[in-house]
């Protein structure tokens, strides 16, 4: 019996309902083409064409969300980065990164920590067409890094092949060990940077970023007797001399005008 | 855009593949060669069958007939104490030097060097003479020791 209440109800809403007018779109623009002659719309085109969305220009200072989880979650890593960029043109950025970052690895017969700061600066230019008002982008930049770091063996053994005696091999002296650490101070490392990136604004002036970056290096100090196989900024060093990072970035910008 | 995508591609394929190799392939500690000659006719190699094992060790030739043998010296000393030892005719051989640790690769990481390399006593029982050539052990590519019988 309820049930048949409730339709009653529903179908007397939808009765009332009926008689409201509702207008799907904002303002009923529609066929106005009809009315104007010829010349009027094209000049009504010319007007709305010229319509320009003015960016944001100012100084977008950021941090790196990566390295203070990495700070968090492992034992190895410390660091922390600031970026910053400021917009030259519609399109074009001067941007820098300045960090510190201090790293411990553990290799089979070896340990070292490399720790230091470092700085690197260059261009992004934006690739991405906006549309309307929206002011992303999807960047390409280059960088030239620059890092003051110590590495520090903490403590090696010698490695020497194994001895094979029947048919098992194994070391047949106890090796060598050191673990008194060796500390060189003052390192320098030069480096050119490739960035591929991407900036998303969020909310007005607040953005999200992600990129990779290619490393080269270009002249290091190298420790006497180790090698830097980690510079702080450029990260694990390969052996040709090549590195990459990335880093997800949310960064604010000061607006200082619009053009 | 569609430039920078390839080249990005391009990039990461080249960064990504050049990955250095975790084993070690380049020449570690060296190990002493030594090589067995003739003393009735000095130029010449002379194989013979020979048990070698260091003081309290196992033994690294179990009566191999051979006119060379490679053997480790302890890093972890100055001197190393071998016997060698053909048809139950014991000789020993006590070697002295100084290590130096050298980084060699990221793969390798440290290896010694040997270096003031002497034999500081031996005897001779089936051994009739010794011939120490270097005073350096760097790599494994010439005769450290000669041993003439």
């Amino acid at each position: 019996m309820k049930q048949k209440h409730i339709l009653k109800y529903f179908i007397s809403c939808c009765f009332i309902l009926s008689t409201c007018i509702i207008f799907g779109q904002k303002k009923g623009r529609a066929p106005k083409e009809k009315k104007t002659d010829p010349i009027a719309k094209t000049s009504t085109i010319e007007t709305d064409s010229i319509i320009v969305y003015e960016k944001n220009y100012g100084l977008r200072i950021g941090i790196d969300l990566v390295k203070p989880v990495l700070t968090a979650v492992k034992e190895n890593y410390k660091g922390i980065e600031i970026v910053a960029d400021y917009r030259l043109k519609k399109n074009l950025y001067i941007a820098a990164e300045i960090g510190v970052a201090e790293q411990d690895t553990r290799r089979d017969t070896y340990a070292f920590t490399a720790s230091g700061s470092y700085i690197s600066a260059g261009i992004n230019r934006n690739l991405f067409k906006n549309w309307l008002e929206m002011d992303n982008e999807v960047y390409v930049g280059a960088r030239y890094g620059f890092s003051v770091f110590d590495q520090t063996v903490d403590e090696y053994f010698i490695f020497q092949e194994g001895t094979s005696i029947d048919g098992i091999s194994g070391s047949y002296f106890e090796p060598k060990t050191n673990t008194n650490p060796k500390t060189y101070e003052n390192l320098t490392a030069h480096w050119m940077g490739l960035v591929f990136g991407l900036k998303v604004e969020i909310f007005k002036n607040l953005y999200l970023g992600g990129h990779i970056q290619f490393n080269f290096m270009l002249a290091q100090t190298q420790p006497d007797n180790f090698q830097n196989l980690y510079v702080p900024g450029f990260n694990k060093v390969y052996s040709s001399g090549t590195g990459m990072s990335y880093g997800y970035t949310i960064s604010y910008r000061v607006p200082l005008y619009k053009k | 855009m569609k430039k920078t995508l390839i080249l990005f591609t391009v990039l990461l394929y080249l960064l990504t593949s050049c990955e250095d190799d975790d084993f070690c392939n380049d020449p570690t500690t060296p190990r002493l060669i030594i090589v067995f000659y003739d003393t009735d006719n000095p130029t010449e190699k002379k194989e013979i069958p020979i048990y070698v094992w260091a003081d309290n060790k196992d033994s690294i030739y179990q009566l191999t007939s051979t006119d060379s043998i490679l053997i480790p010296l302890d890093t972890g000393n100055t001197f190393t104490k071998y016997r060698l030892a053909t048809e139950n005719v014991v000789d020993t051989l006590d070697l002295t030097y100084t290590t130096s640790d050298l980084f060699v690769s990221e793969s390798c990481g440290y290896i010694a060097q040997f270096n003031d390399f002497e034999v500081d006593k031996s005897t001779y029982n089936w051994i009739d003479y010794i011939e120490v050539n270097v005073t350096k052990i760097e790599d494994e590519t010439e005769t450290h020791i000669k041993i003439f019988h």
